[in-house]
Parts: structure tokens; sequence; C-alpha cells
């Protein structure tokens, strides 16, 4: 049971790297021998990931990652070296973050994923969505976790970036993500289940809102880089730790709300404190709300 | 409005007669887009048509009479345009939703789904988040600590959709906040 994530980190022409994740005790994150530097995207997303894995004594995720700003050249050596790493991994869940959304890679990666991985879930945040929805393959998707913007996106089929969602989704209250989530399923362009952040975040299987998570309400945390790569670590470890997909969706959405009020979270907060938040959080609550309980 | 247009561009027909140069790279588009504004050409910044998209892509719209000599232009500067079509049908432009958070001492601006966080007392920005493309995080280290007013810009920085939206955002920021944009 082992969760693989299929990334990029923002250093220009950094190396290509596979390996076990592990955070360090000054909140750290190393990638087999390399250093990851603190940013969000990657960072947080594993850094998160890293301790659910250590709270529930599940494996250690395993990271796929090079350096890419945004050429595409990092996303592409990835993509290349997925096959080979699927083989090494035996991953039973993949997570597709930030990348950069091409489609053509995307449909290659998934298809070896069903080859070399057959029965792993797929996760998707970030360009990794992008690029699943633009390319016609979301309802492969175990779990996606848009914000309502990106909602929108998933339920515009002529749309291929969240840049170019219609205006006509937009009603006079926002994108309203109950009737998005159904439309997104409705029209291919969804996860069989989605997280929608937001100030309420909804969880919804197969376009329809089962779940909500109001609680605690922390307007912060919107503004700190990061968070929505916490709550997508969160819920893909607790996924490859085997929890059903909607419990590992609450859970993800609690934990990563609960640490925001922990943290007393600031607009000038970063998401390695959120990050150095989660292990108390985790021991302090998922045994209540999951019943999955530390020895 | 997130792209400059001239009068002329606003009459009901003037989109259909325009047409589309298209780039393999988004800054290649900007790049051909910081070429024709100096020139004085009438352009926009949309969506290529559907079927030629690639995933995360822009084009640049200018009048079909003037495709000649803008090419003639992007070629002798040295931007790469990887083709032209003539009839692009319909052609969505970037979304342009600005909306702004006020937490007191820090003020967010959201652009589409990008956001840009800045102290108000100091203009040092503490924060950016949304969006899903490897020049975010990027932007974020290369941001976050600076000045608003001695920052670069978002897309003079970024490669893609997401960094061009954050851009957005810093310049709504900018003019909320009384600072000249880079």
């Amino acid at each position: 049971m082992t969760l693989l994530v299929v990334a990029t980190y923002p250093v220009e022409g950094g190396p290509l790297v596979l390996g076990p994740a592990f955070l360090e005790t000054d909140g750290s994150l190393r990638v087999g021998d390399a250093a990851v530097p603190h940013a969000q995207g990657t960072a947080a997303m594993l850094g998160a990931a890293c301790a659910a894995s250590r709270y529930l004594g599940t494996s250690a995720p395993w990271a796929l990652i090079a350096g890419d700003i945004g050429r595409g050249d990092g996303t592409r050596a990835v993509f290349n070296a997925l096959p080979a790493a699927l083989a090494q991994a035996r991953p039973s869940v993949v997570a597709f973050h930030y990348l950069q959304p091409i489609m053509a890679l995307m449909r290659e990666a998934v298809g070896a994923v069903e080859r070399e991985a057959p029965g792993a879930l797929l996760v998707a945040d970030a360009g990794g969505m992008y690029a699943a929805k633009a390319a016609g393959l979301a309802s492969r998707f175990e779990l996606m976790t848009p914000d309502v913007g990106e909602l929108g996106f998933l339920a515009d089929p002529a749309a291929t970036h969240p840049a170019y969602v219609s205006h006509y989704l937009f009603g006079t209250d926002g994108f309203d993500p109950v009737k998005l989530s159904g439309l997104a399923h409705e029209r291919g362009g969804a996860a069989r289940v989605l997280i929608v952040k937001g100030e309420i975040d909804h969880i919804a299987e197969q376009g329809e809102v089962v779940a909500t998570v109001a609680e605690p309400l922390v307007p912060a945390l919107e503004a700190i880089g990061g968070t929505g790569d916490t709550l997508a670590g969160l819920a893909s470890a607790f996924l490859a730790a085997g929890f059903p997909t909607l419990d590992a969706a609450v859970c993800a959405a609690r934990a990563n709300r609960e640490a925001g009020r922990v943290m007393g979270a600031t607009p000038a907060m970063r998401a390695r404190d959120l990050v150095a938040a989660l292990p108390d959080v985790l021991r302090d609550n998922l045994c209540a709300w999951s019943g999955a309980c530390a020895l | 409005m997130l792209f400059r247009k001239k009068d002329r561009r606003e009459a009901p027909d003037a989109h259909e007669a325009s047409g589309l140069f298209l780039f393999d790279q988004v800054p290649d588009a900007l790049w051909a887009e910081r070429v024709l504004k100096r020139a004085g050409y009438d352009y926009a910044l949309v969506a290529p048509p559907h079927h030629l998209r690639a995933g995360c892509d822009l084009a640049v719209a200018v009048p079909r009479v003037e495709h000649v000599g803008a090419e003639r232009l992007l070629r002798e500067s040295g931007v790469p345009v990887r083709g032209w079509v003539d009839d692009p049908g319909s052609s969505a432009a970037p979304v342009d939703l600005v909306t702004t958070v006020d937490f007191g001492d820090h003020l967010m601006v959201r652009a589409g789904n990008m956001k840009i966080v800045v102290d108000k007392n100091t203009l040092v920005i503490v924060n950016t988040s949304g969006g899903g493309c490897p020049d975010i995080p990027y932007l974020n280290v290369e941001l976050v600590g600076r000045r608003l007013d001695e920052a670069p810009r978002p897309k003079s920085l970024g490669y893609t959709l997401c960094g061009l939206m954050l851009d957005r955002a810093y310049e709504e920021a900018c003019a909320l906040l009384g600072v000249e944009p880079a």
C-alpha cells in the first residue's frame, strides 16, 4: 500500500529524483538523498502525506519529481521516467500534482499506470488535474481536489484550462459547488470523488454532494499558498492507508482546517507551518474521526 | 478589462474580423504581445481554437487585415510563431473575475483562482496561491518577501496561464494600494 506522487519542484534544472519521501525534524523534506526546497506545491503535499503516513505507521510516500519552473522540462522528465518508477514502487495510489498540463503526456501516463500498476487508484490536483480533465480522462480518476473556480473548469466541457472557464457557469453568487459537481460528473469532467475546497469543503461522489466540512472556519487558510496542497497530500496518504475514499476526503478536510486553527493561521504564514501542526492534530483527532488509532 | 483593446475592437463584428497567431509556449505569446503593443497594433490575448489547444496555450488575436505586417514584425523581432489561423471561430478570453478580501493588515486579491496577498502597511507580498502549473511554486519563491513596488511582474517571470492570471491579481493589488506596476 504505497502512495506515489508524480510532480515537479520549483528549481530550474533540478534533477529527476525517485524514492521515498521523509520529513526531517526541522521540517525539511528529503526524497531519497535529495533535499526538496521548502515551497508550496510538492513540498507541502509530500510534507502532509509524510505526516499522515508516519502517524498511521504506513509506508512513507514515494515521489517521482524533477525541477520545473514552468517550461515543462521537468514535467517531461517525470513522465518519461514514470513507467520504470511504477515498476519499482508498485504503488496502490498514484497522485499527479504540480505538472505542466500536457494532455498527450497524461494520456500516456494513465496508460502506463494501467499496465504497470493495475488497480492503483488515481488522484489528481493542480496541473495533473488540468491535464487529466483536458485530455478527457477525468472519469478514470478516483479523487480530485479542485477549488470552486477549478470545479467550474471541470464542469465546462470546452475549457482546457481554468483561465478559460465559461462565464455562464458563474452565477450571481459565484460558482455553485453543488450544481457544478453534478455538471462536472455528468459531462465526464470529474473524478469519482471530489473534494471541492472553499469556505465550506464539499465532498461529492459521482456528482452528488454527500458531505460537507465547515468547521473550524479559518479564513486565512485561503490566503496561504500550499494549503490546498496539504489537503491533497493528506487525502492521498489516507487513501494509500486503505481508508475508503469518502473517509479519506472528510478526514483530510477536517485535519487541514484543524491544523489551521491550531497554528493560529494568519495570511502571512506558510504551508510548512501547517505541516508542522499536523502531527499533533492527527494524534489528537484522527482516532475519533476515523477509528484509525495509533498504538 | 484584462487586456488592452482599442475602441475599434469593441465593435460587434470586430471579433469575426480577427485571426490568431498561435504559439508553442505562453511566454512566446506574451513576447508577441509586447512587440505588437510597442508597434501600436490592435491585439487581444485569447484562447486558441479548441481543436488546436495543447492544454495550456495562449494565442494573440489581431485583425486579419493586419496579419501580414504583424507577422513580418514578429518574425523580424525573433518571436517564434507556430502558425496563423485565419478563421478561429469563437475564442474565449481568459477570465476576468477579480475579487478582494480584506484581512485587516493584509489584502488578498483574486483573479480567477490566482491570489496574491500583500501586507498593507509594508507593501510586502506575504503569499501567493492558487493555480496548478509548475511556475506557481516558483513565482511564490520569487515574489514572497519582496515589496509590491520592487517585485518583478509575475508575467515577466512566469511561463503559463496561471502566471498570467497571477499577474492580473498583482496589477489589481498595485491599483488598490496605489503602487505603479513594474
